[in-house]
């Protein structure tokens, strides 16, 4: 399991993650504000 | 035979407590970073939630009438600080592999990275024409950015910590706990930085 308190690779692999929930999360909202 | 060591030293972890004020899972220094970083996220949270209140619960706009926040320039500055943790990630890399100037320069420019972050933040502070106390959406502005910007002179110390030994011969691929941690709460900065950029300046 990902732990990205167990080193940095790690901790720079969990910001990835962020990134990419972010940025899809946000596209979602402003699809949806664009059609609604 | 390396089979029974092996057993033998699990039966040894099991039959013995660990040491006073040691866990026997987790090492000091990240026990630490752990509790350090739960703490920051319960900070952001508290902050987060008076951001979700005046825009959720109350419905205020965002940004206040009248104002305009720079998104444009705050996602160039998105981008630098994301450079930076890849350059972090290139410095750890490097000290892993005995690579000495992967580890200077990704050091090195990790910092540089940081504190022109940190110099757009302070020069969009004296341009985007509101002040805290002018609005409950400036205070949340300045509350939330004004936190992760004292996250990122933080990490900019550390980070100038760790460049000083870095070009003093320190750190090798055995030892590099001094590289690592700081590189973890540079990275945990950044994620924070992420959902603040996404919540205040875009959504």
């Amino acid at each position: 399991m990902l732990n990205p308190l167990r080193s940095e690779a790690e901790a720079f692999r969990f910001l990835i993650y962020v990134v990419v929930t972010v940025v899809l999360i946000v596209a979602v909202v402003l699809l949806g504000r664009a059609i609604l | 035979m390396e089979a029974a060591g092996a057993a033998h030293a699990q039966d040894a972890h099991e039959a013995h407590p660990p040491e006073a004020h040691r866990s026997s899972r987790v090492e000091p220094q990240l026990l630490g970073m752990l509790l350090f970083i739960i703490s920051e996220v319960m900070i952001f949270g508290a902050f987060f939630t008076a951001y979700f209140f005046i825009r959720v619960v109350n419905a205020d706009p965002w940004p206040a009438h009248g104002t305009e926040l720079p998104v444009a320039v705050a996602g160039v500055n998105t981008a630098i600080l994301l450079s930076s943790s890849l350059t972090m990630h290139w410095t750890l890399t490097s000290v892993k592999n005995g690579n000495r100037f992967g580890l200077k320069a990704g050091i090195l420019s990790t910092f540089l990275l940081g504190a022109t972050f940190l110099f757009v933040q302070i020069n969009e502070y004296a341009h985007v024409g509101f002040a805290p106390h002018d609005s409950a959406q400036g205070s949340i502005f300045y509350g939330l950015t004004g936190l992760h910007g004292a996250h990122v002179f933080i990490g900019l110390t550390l980070l100038a910590m760790v460049t000083v030994r870095a070009f003093r011969g320190h750190y090798s691929p055995e030892e590099h706990r001094g590289v690592e941690v700081p590189g973890i709460y540079w990275h945990f900065v950044d994620v924070m930085w992420i959902i603040v950029y996404s919540t205040i300046y875009v959504l």
